[in-house]
């Protein structure tokens, strides 16, 4: 397992430069109650438990909650930021575990699962204090050495 | 309370009734700028229109897991009856008052970019049940949501599955 040069953030990979089984650099999301409430509005989910705290305790939690929008959003950021802008995501294939609440941190790893010609499968994790908070699979075209500009 | 569940959503899934709702706005370039300000998501794809041709796209574009954003219901909007909310509301009528977001499984056709009109589609694809969960016994549901754009094409689909359950209903 190697870890890819965090050079592709910058830049874009090739789909020839990319192995089943290698890692993603590693991506820490500190939760604040910021990210929470802005990716909630930002999203048009206007559900109290991701902007109102007092809601969100009357409701049985100890604090607002990241609602699964943001969620998606972050692991689409994830993987593109490894990818580079001119790779495309098929598909966003997530399992839902531990909340994230303000004050926690949630890091983003992730392993190449499978690489056919340009097509190319991502398995990630993001886990927080409590356990993973989304666990999933990011089907993703990295184009080829040919194509890219 | 022992009525089965699986009865009514059973006629649903058969039925296949969908609601559907088109979206306030186009896909537009502010709505990005908050997405991308909120995430703090810098690929150039979403922000630059020079750097979204040369990736290939038309114009800058949306971030694809924001295929859900557009057809979100308005906080002022009347409630809208329909076959997902009616299953929902029957889980909890049947003793399943308790939810959780378990998957959600979306996937693109296309990017799509400003001046885009969604129209989102959802019905009540499946459902099984009664399971023995960590949380009690429950029943998982699956929405199936289609988003079609401004000429009738599909750009896109979200299964989303949840579980209900009966937190009282559990094994020690």
């Amino acid at each position: 397992m190697s870890t890819v040069d965090t050079a592709a953030r910058a830049g874009q990979l090739t789909a020839e430069q990319v192995q089943a089984g290698e890692a993603l650099p590693e991506l820490r999301i500190p939760i604040t109650a910021t990210l929470i409430v802005t990716g909630a509005i930002a999203t048009r989910d206007f559900q109290k438990v991701h902007h109102d705290k007092d809601v969100a305790q009357a409701a049985g939690t100890p604090n607002v909650f990241m609602n699964i929008l943001t969620t998606n959003a972050l692991v689409n950021r994830y993987v593109g930021e490894w990818a580079g802008p001119a790779a495309r995501v098929g598909r966003i294939n997530i399992r839902l575990g531990a909340t994230n609440f303000p004050g926690d941190e949630m890091v983003f790893t992730g392993t190449v699962d499978s690489v056919d010609g340009e097509n190319v499968v991502v398995k990630v994790v993001g886990t927080n204090s409590l356990g993973p908070h989304v666990t999933g699979t990011v089907d993703i075209v990295i184009p080829s050495k040919g194509e890219s500009a | 309370m022992s009525q089965d569940p699986n009865v009514l959503i059973g006629e649903m899934i058969a039925a296949g009734n969908e609601r559907i709702s088109v979206a306030r706005d186009e896909v537009n370039r502010p709505m990005i700028h908050h997405l991308c300000d909120a995430m703090e998501e810098t690929n150039p794809i979403y922000l630059d229109p020079e750097a979204a041709r040369a990736a290939g796209h038309p114009d800058v574009v949306a971030p694809p897991s924001a295929l859900q954003v557009w057809n979100m219901i308005n906080p002022s909007d009347p409630e809208i009856e329909s076959d997902v909310d009616r299953a929902y509301a029957h889980l909890a009528e049947c003793g399943y008052p308790k939810v959780v977001a378990v998957n959600c499984d979306q996937e693109y056709d296309r990017y799509l970019v400003p001046g885009d009109l969604l129209t989102a589609s959802e019905k009540v694809e499946s459902f099984v049940g009664p399971k023995q969960t960590g949380l009690g016994e429950g029943y998982f549901i699956t929405t199936l949501t289609t988003y079609t754009d401004q000429q009738g094409d599909r750009v896109g689909t979200m299964r989303f599955r949840t579980l209900w359950y009966n937190p009282e209903k559990r094994n020690s």
